[in-house]
């Protein structure tokens, strides 16, 4: 048990990263950037999105699968990600267009000419015309990529201080966590906080640099970013929970004063945990915008973290794939259901909307996992293994 | 033999009502003793307040050759300063393996990243099967704590203690559940234990008390009624009539 490799503890590793492999090759034969193109772009950008959902997932299991956090603001970690990569791609972009009008002019423009055009450009939307603060960093690749990580990380570092030596636990917590992802929402909705209000950042789809190139392309290699974040997200996090860190988590989870009384300070355990998780939706936020084309406040709403805890149930709380599972069956389907897919049903006297009646759909779902398979569909895997070894 | 743990004159009431009132005892190291008392004298809460989940209104803890006040730290700290407890209804993490139970308790660096770091050791290794063999589970190593009968689990727990390697052991009823053999070899565990560390037990069954043949306190309504060897307390006239009942 001890020793080997995280591929042979954990035997979910090697299949998973097997299958993760496998689909990766599969889209990539579809695509329509480097296969057959029987995959829309459209499509290949869903796939590559739920990947990216998948992640967020996988860090929520970490935290509440496993040690017991029920956190209900994680999305904002993510959205917090998104908005970190926003602002460089959207600066670049508008410079790049700013920059080729200008072009034309008799007398070449000079730096501090572009960069207030561009400026103009961004923030007339909000009735702005000056970069905001928090831009000071938006025109270096390097230092955003820094924010992506350091913005979550940061914000769940000094919120998780405060929550876990004040001892704020369970429902509490949860409800706290909530309140933050809602302040942070209803900030971001404002005019004048600097990231476009409302509006939020948008034309996220363009990548600087790579103008030429169709999105044909571009969606391929998000896609497969997306699916390499999530491989190495899936062996660190098993090899994160397969270890001595992994029984004091789950411990802190059944028991925590119990592993107080141990000698271990549990609040540092959760903050490690939080953060380390809040880093891992900020990167999954990263990757997921730029891929949607577009953020905004919204983003962020209580609701979408709610619906990150409930991916982990649907899935199976503690085993890792469980969460990855959850996450894409329910993201895809409610693709399906809201993106007009699937087709209305006429009862005579009243017609089914699927759109609307999705969220039923779901509720009713959740209610039906918790009932008769508590352990979530990865609980099925349990059934198959143990046939397995009858 | 050194004092290892004062404390003084503590109070502490819950909702009006003392749960502790000025209750002062010392414990030296090596030293063994039992704390005996009917319900609600005050065993429980009086194990609280020295690994820190409870604080005192009042009083002082002091702990160590440098009398350090328990006061001011944290369980955890506790804990690590040497403190150890073993409670009343077992508590082990029954979700995992016996193994992993006594791996986590094993004396080591308790921060988080020296655990994400931890190797196993051919000396952890061997403590812990050490200790298995000693509580009597070195054939359930891989099975869940929860699958364990509530002797078993109890063992677990005394084993986890034991890695844990404290100072201080404070044994809140560990013969609850346990047959007669499983009593004596308790009893025999504990008494070897109290050669080099200070320990205190609060039990009920006298016959266990009498075997641990230590000095003993009695409490009532929290505080110290009587101390002294068995004999000397079970004589005493207001012994026999808050414990015994007469």
């Amino acid at each position: 048990m001890e020793g080997k490799s995280i591929f042979t503890r954990n035997r979910s590793v090697p299949i998973f990263i097997g299958l993760l492999a496998l689909f990766t090759l599969g889209v990539t034969i579809l695509s329509e950037g480097y296969g057959t193109g029987a995959l829309s772009v459209s499509f290949t950008k869903v796939l590559g999105m739920t990947l990216c959902l998948c992640l967020a997932a996988l860090a929520m299991d970490l935290v509440w699968g496993y040690c017991g956090i029920l956190s209900l603001g994680h999305f904002a970690f993510f959205g917090l990600g998104g908005y970190m990569i926003g602002m460089w791609l959207m600066t670049a972009r508008t410079e790049a267009v700013v920059r080729a009008n200008l072009a034309g002019n008799v007398i070449p423009p000079t730096e501090a000419e572009v960069s207030t055009a561009t400026a103009l450009q961004i923030f007339s939307v909000v009735g702005a015309e000056d970069w905001p603060w928090m831009w000071a960093v938006s025109d270096s690749l390097v230092l955003s990529l820094l924010l992506v990580v350091l913005i979550p990380g940061l914000l769940a570092l000094v919120f998780g201080w405060l929550a876990f030596r004040s001892r704020v636990t369970g429902v509490y917590l949860s409800i706290l966590t909530q309140a933050m992802t809602l302040a942070l929402s209803l900030y971001l909705f404002q005019n004048d906080t600097g990231l476009r209000g409302n509006n939020g950042l948008s034309g996220l789809q363009n990548i600087p640099g790579a103008e030429g190139i169709g999105q044909d392309r571009i969606s391929i290699w998000f896609f497969w970013a997306s699916a390499l974040a999530l491989g190495i997200a899936y062996i660190g996090a098993a090899w994160v929970v397969s270890g001595k860190f992994g029984n004091i988590v789950r411990a802190i989870r059944d028991d925590e004063q119990r592993v107080r009384f141990l000698g271990y300070r549990v609040e540092g355990y959760k903050l490690f945990v939080f953060t380390l998780t809040a880093v891992i939706c900020g990167i999954a936020g990263a990757l997921y915008y730029p891929q949607a084309g577009i953020i905004n406040p919204d983003e962020i709403a209580p609701i979408a973290s709610i619906y990150l805890a409930v991916w982990v149930a649907i899935g199976g709380r503690g085993r890792l794939y469980g969460a990855v599972i959850g996450a894409a069956v329910v993201s895809l389907l409610s693709t399906y259901f809201t993106g007009g897919r699937a087709p209305d049903i006429d009862l005579g006297i009243y017609t089914i909307e699927w759109v609307d009646w999705w969220p039923v759909l779901l509720g009713l779902g959740f209610v039906l996992v918790t009932l008769f398979a508590p352990k979530g569909l990865g609980g099925l895997v349990d059934l198959i293994v143990r046939k397995d070894k009858a | 033999m050194s004092t290892l743990l004062e404390v003084q004159g503590i109070s502490v009431t819950f909702d009006g009502f003392r749960a502790i009132n000025n209750l002062s005892f010392t414990i030296g190291q090596p030293e063994m003793r039992a704390v005996i008392g009917p319900n609600g004298a005050g065993k429980t809460t009086f194990m609280d307040i020295v690994t820190g989940k409870t604080r005192p209104d009042e009083g002082s803890v002091r702990w160590g050759e440098m009398g350090h006040s328990l006061l001011s730290m944290s369980e955890a700290q506790i804990a690590q300063a040497g403190v150890g407890r073993k409670f009343q209804r077992p508590t082990v993490f029954e979700d995992q393996t016996v193994w992993d139970n006594l791996r986590i308790a094993l004396k080591k660096p308790r921060g988080p990243f020296s655990s994400l770091l931890d190797r196993v050791s051919a000396e952890d290794r061997t403590r812990i099967d050490e200790i298995a063999t000693e509580i009597g589970l070195a054939h359930h190593l891989q099975r869940q704590a929860g699958v364990l009968s509530h002797g078993q689990k109890q063992w677990l727990e005394i084993g986890m203690l034991l890695a844990q390697d404290p100072r201080l052991l404070l044994v809140d009823e560990p013969a609850a559940g346990m047959t007669t053999e499983e009593r004596n070899h308790t009893t025999d565990l504990l008494k070897r234990l109290a050669r080099n560390h200070a320990v205190v037990v609060v039990e009920h069954d006298m016959e266990f008390v009498r075997r641990l043949d230590c000095k003993v306190t009695v409490l009532h309504e929290g505080s110290v009624l009587a101390e002294g060897t068995l004999d000397h307390v079970m004589a005493d006239e207001r012994v026999i009539e808050v414990y015994l009942g007469r």
